[in-house]
Formats: structure tokens, C-alpha cells, sequence
């Protein structure tokens, strides 16, 4: 494989997609809500959060499932604190992965899906281009930007809980290991996932919406994240997380398995039309 | 020099076969048309000649590259203008060029801008070479395609319908240019068109395909004269009279005599006995007026073929 021509299609549907603004808008919304609102609907608001939350039986869930280095720091504080801590390192913990996948899985469907949706398929498959520097520029498309986002993401909502937080705990929440392992490690996997999914996706559907519907589906495994922690069954912890980032990178080679098996340029041309 | 040898081509798609059994060849600097109507097989046939999707039978060689075997080196030597423009309406006319002269292998800066220069210009877009794609017209949107397909200076050339959607100026200009990267740099291209026009003006011999299978391969003056099959020529007279009459019917190599508005209309075995017919007019005393070659069109010679077979 020539780099120099995957970088090619890559910086090419780079350009597309960041002139794109049905990808570019929920690139921008769903970080800002992530990363800004939520922190600060949880620090500056408690009181109205721990209420509608159920507070008391959220942390009587998640507390003794935590380690106890945390379950001692957290003795200390009240119950709003307490609250506040959980929620911030713990509860959203699982939202943040919807950043690298939704990222991945949106720039994902326009340059597979959408490409074929514009027509633009045919004189690009035409150039002498090997199915593996398509594919290639096309996950890095997916995979960079993502991580940039997912990196941008966790940098603004350290800075934001730790502005927010730190007259309150004396000392600064994030980052921490947990979260360094979910950023550095589950996240590119998670993007990874996001894009083999949509590469999959892709070749069975003709258009750039019905991708990026069908690769919202991802949330799904997200969702069951945050059920496991609320219930305390899954405690989202170091160990833990490199253990689902093996998992997820499994998933991922499987999938990009069967991705590249399906990446034809003779069924591509034929969905086109 | 060969440039393009089909050896019984064949696409079949799901039992459908798309293209049956398909073999010509089209000479180094050659303007080889592909006509046919619709679901044909035209746009197929380029596909594979293409390397973009696979014969099912058969093989084709393109530059000596076999579209089987060697797809990367083939699409590295030609160029194609799709059914489409493909063309990425986010990116700029430049930006365009840019991506598909560097992915052709236009490395070198100098080389690639000036060839970008030099197509813009060409095809009136310079200045509007830093707009986005899906601004533009259908025809500086087609204008834009050609000039993609011509960025890297292919010897073969795969035009699908290049003057669809264009204004007659702009429609001449484009059957010079083809006829300019025919005759002086010696281009091949395989032109595949609904308009029989530019075929006849521009192709030095043409496929008609139907049902995916050739259903004749030759000159545009050989189609028009099988359709007719014969050579008719029409010969304006001062005064007709009977005696003239029965010389031409005497006269060597006529087939038969029409008397049309006052004009005769001779069919002759071949072109060659038409010295010999006005020579037999002027010795039995006729004053000829004018002598015309009557051809029919190539579009009746095409309805002709395509409704005969």
C-alpha cells in the first residue's frame, strides 16, 4: 500500500466533510453538550440533579462497588458532593464514548455511503488507486478526525470540571488514570467500531442519512454501560476498561473483517446507479 | 499499434448478460465510436475496458495491460469521463483537478498547476477555478469532467457522452479537442455518444452494440453505404430527355434510374463507374448541371442496422 495515496483520499474527504455542515453540526452540538452543559448542569445545579436523579439510590449503587481509596476520599463529603464526584467521574463516563463513535460513524457514512449517494464514486474508483488505499484514507477520514474531536472533548471538560469543582474538593478530579485509559485506549477502539460498523453499513444501504441512522444504532452498547454503572454491576475502572478495549478491538478486527471482504467496487458501482 | 484489443468480452450479472462475446480493436490514435441505445451494454463494456469491474469471460488489453490482470497500470493510462461528471461539488474546480491529477500520479507542483492552468483556461474555468464544483452549470460541471479526465495526459481516452449537456459552442469546442488529441498527439479514444453527429464527424470507425453483442464494426461511410447498399448519385440535367435516359441506363455499372424534380437519381454498382456515367451523359449530348453523391445519414444507417438485426 502507498500512504501517500491513502493521506491523498483522506485529506480529499477531509476537505469534503469539514465543507459539510449535516456533519459538521453534530460534530460540534454533541461535544459542547457533552463537555460544557452537563458539567455544569451537575456542578451548578446539585440540588435539582440529585433530586430528579434519585440520588440516595444512586449512590447507595454505585458507592460500594467503587475502589476503596475513592470510597474514602468520598467519606469525607456530603451528600451532594458525593453526588456530584459520581456523576461527573463515573455516570457520564459512558456518554463520552458516544463522541468517538458518533464522530466516526457520521464522517464515516458520507464518505462511504454519501460518495456513492453523490455519484462521485465511479471516476474515483476509475483512478489507480488500490481497494486498500481507498479503505484506508477513508478510515483514517473516520478515525482521525474523531480522536481529534474526542481528545478536544476531553481536554474542554477536564478544564471545565476541574474550574467547576476545585473550590468544592481542594483538589483536581480530572484527569485520572480511569479517564486517561477511557480517552487513550476504549476511545479509539470505540471509534474504530464506529467506522467498521458504517463501512458495513455502507455497502448495504445507498445513502448518507440511512448510514448515519443505522450507525446511531451504536449507542445501544453505550446505553448498557450506564445501565451497569447506575446499577453498580459494572464500576467503569481502569481494569475494566482496558478489558472492554480488548473486547471492543475484537469486535473491531471482526468487523473490519467482513468490511473489507465487502468493499467491491463492482457491487459499490452497482449501488450507485 | 493496437491500443485497445477486446477478446470475447463478456459480462453477465446475475444471468442477465449485459455484454456477449465482445472482440475489436482499436488502433494507437484512433477515434473508435461505441453507439447503441440504451442498456446496450456501452456503458459496461467501458467499465471493463476500465478495469472497474471484472469480464466474466474474456479479457481486453489496454496498452497492453490486461484488464484482468493488470487493472492498476490500466486505469494508470487512461482517462475516463463517466456517465456522471463524479465530481466533488464541496471541493473546487482546482481542488478537483488537484485531488485526481496527484492520485494519476502528477507529482511534480510546476507540472501539475501549469497542466491545471492549461485545462482551466481551455475549458473557460480559470476563473472560476477556485468556485465549488456544485456551483456550477451542468456544462462547466461536464466541462470540469473532461478536463479530469484529461489531467494527466493520457494516451487513451474513455469519453461517455462528452458533449451531453453542453452548448453547441462549447460542444464544437470539445469535437476539436478530440479531434486535436486524436490527430496531433495521437490519443486514443473510445467514445461512447447518443449523438450520431458527433459520431460521423469525429469517428474513424464505429461499433453498433445491441443486446450487448457487436452488431457491426466500420466506418461511418461504410454504414451509411451497406445501409444503402449501393452508391447513389444524383445528376442535375439542362433538359432530360428520353435518348439520355437509355444512355445512362446503358451506361456501365448502373443498378437502377429514378427520375426525381427533374433531376436523375442514378444507383451505381460503385463509386468508381461515375466518371463513366458522366462521360455517357456528355457523349449522348446532356449538359450536366451538378453531380451529387446521395448518402444517407448515419442515424438512418444506425435505425437501418439496429432495426435489421
Amino acid at each position: 500500500m502507498r500512504w501517500s495515496k491513502a493521506f491523498l483520499v483522506f485529506r480529499k474527504d477531509l476537505s469534503e466533510v469539514a465543507r459539510n455542515w449535516e456533519v459538521m453540526a453534530p460534530m460540534i452540538v454533541v461535544p459542547v453538550i457533552i463537555t460544557v452543559l452537563i458539567p455544569a448542569l451537575v456542578t451548578l445545579v446539585p440540588d435539582s440533579m440529585s433530586g430528579s436523579m434519585n440520588s440516595g439510590n444512586l449512590l447507595e449503587t454505585i458507592i460500594p462497588n467503587l475502589p476503596e481509596a475513592v470510597k474514602q476520599t468520598l467519606s469525607g463529603y456530603p451528600e451532594a458532593q458525593q453526588m456530584i464526584y459520581i456523576m461527573l467521574l463515573y455516570f457520564f463516563a459512558p456518554f463520552f464514548l458516544i463522541i468517538p463513535l458518533m464522530v466516526s460513524g457520521v464522517i464515516a457514512s458520507d464518505s462511504f455511503a454519501g460518495e456513492k449517494e453523490r455519484k462521485t464514486i465511479e471516476a474515483l474508483l476509475a483512478a489507480p488507486l488500490t481497494d486498500s488505499e481507498l479503505l484506508m484514507g477513508k478510515i483514517l477520514v473516520g478515525f482521525a478526525p474523531a480522536m481529534g474531536v474526542t481528545l478536544l472533548s476531553f481536554t474542554l471538560y477536564t478544564v471545565m470540571v476541574d474550574a467547576l469543582t476545585l473550590g468544592r474538593f481542594g483538589f483536581l478530579l480530572l484527569p485520572n488514570l480511569t479517564w486517561l485509559v477511557m480517552i487513550l485506549c476504549l476511545a479509539p477502539a470505540a471509534s474504530l467500531l464506529g467506522i467498521g460498523a458504517t463501512v458495513i453499513i455502507s455497502t448495504r444501504v445507498k445513502g448518507f442519512r440511512e448510514a448515519q441512522q443505522l450507525s446511531a444504532l451504536l449507542v445501544v452498547p453505550v446505553l448498557a454501560l450506564l445501565l451497569g454503572q447506575a446499577s453498580g454491576f459494572l464500576i467503569m475502572g481502569p481494569a475494566v476498561l482496558v478489558m472492554l478495549t480488548i473486547l471492543v478491538l475484537v469486535v473491531d478486527a471482526a468487523l473490519f473483517g467482513v468490511g473489507i471482504s465487502l468493499f467491491n467496487r463492482e457491487r459499490i458501482l452497482s449501488q450507485s446507479h | 499499434m493496437e491500443s485497445i484489443v477486446a477478446e470475447n468480452l463478456t459480462k453477465r450479472f446475475n444471468g442477465f448478460t449485459a455484454v456477449d462475446n465482445l472482440s475489436f480493436t482499436v488502433e494507437q490514435g484512433e477515434i473508435f465510436g461505441l453507439l447503441g441505445p440504451n442498456g446496450a451494454g456501452k456503458t459496461t463494456t467501458i467499465r471493463m475496458l476500465a478495469s472497474l469491474i471484472q469480464p466474466t469471460e474474456g479479457d481486453a488489453y489496454v496498452g497492453g495491460f490486461s484488464v484482468r490482470d493488470d487493472a492498476l497500470r490500466v486505469r494508470e493510462i487512461i482517462g475516463i469521463l463517466t456517465e456522471n461528471p463524479s465530481l466533488y461539488e464541496r471541493l473546487s474546480a482546482r481542488e478537483n483537478l488537484e485531488f485526481f491529477a496527484k492520485a494519476y500520479g502528477v507529482d511534480e507542483p510546476k507540472t501539475r498547476d501549469a497542466r491545471i492552468r492549461e485545462l482551466l483556461e481551455f475549458f473557460d474555468l480559470w476563473d472560476r477555478r477556485g468556485d465549488r464544483a456544485g456551483t456550477f452549470s451542468k456544462g462547466m460541471k461536464q466541462k470540469l469532467a473532461i478536463a479530469r479526465a484529461l489531467v494527466h495526459e493520457p494516451r487513451t481516452l474513455y469519453l461517455d457522452e462528452p458533449t451531453s449537456g453542453l452548448d453547441p459552442k462549447s460542444a464544437k469546442d470539445i469535437r476539436d479537442l478530440m479531434e486535436r488529441l486524436s490527430q496531433r498527439e495521437g490519443q486514443t479514444i473510445l467514445l461512447s455518444t447518443h449523438r450520431l453527429e458527433d459520431a460521423e464527424r469525429l469517428c474513424d470507425r464505429v461499433m453498433i452494440i445491441n443486446h450487448g453483442g457487436a452488431v457491426s464494426v466500420a466506418s461511418p461511410q461504410e454504414l451509411r453505404q451497406r445501409a444503402t447498399g449501393a452508391h447513389v448519385v444524383r445528376v442535375g440535367l439542362r433538359e432530360l430527355t428520353s435518348s439520355l435516359s437509355k444512355a445512362v441506363e446503358a451506361a456501365e455499372g448502373v443498378k437502377a434510374l429514378d427520375v426525381k424534380e427533374g433531376a436523375l437519381s442514378v444507383t451505381l454498382a460503385d463509386e468508381g463507374y461515375t466518371p463513366g456515367l458522366v462521360r455517357s451523359i456528355v457523349d449522348a449530348g446532356g449538359h450536366i448541371m451538378y453531380v451529387v453523391p446521395l448518402e444517407v445519414s448515419l442515424e438512418d444507417a444506425y435505425l437501418k442496422v439496429i432495426g435489421g438485426e
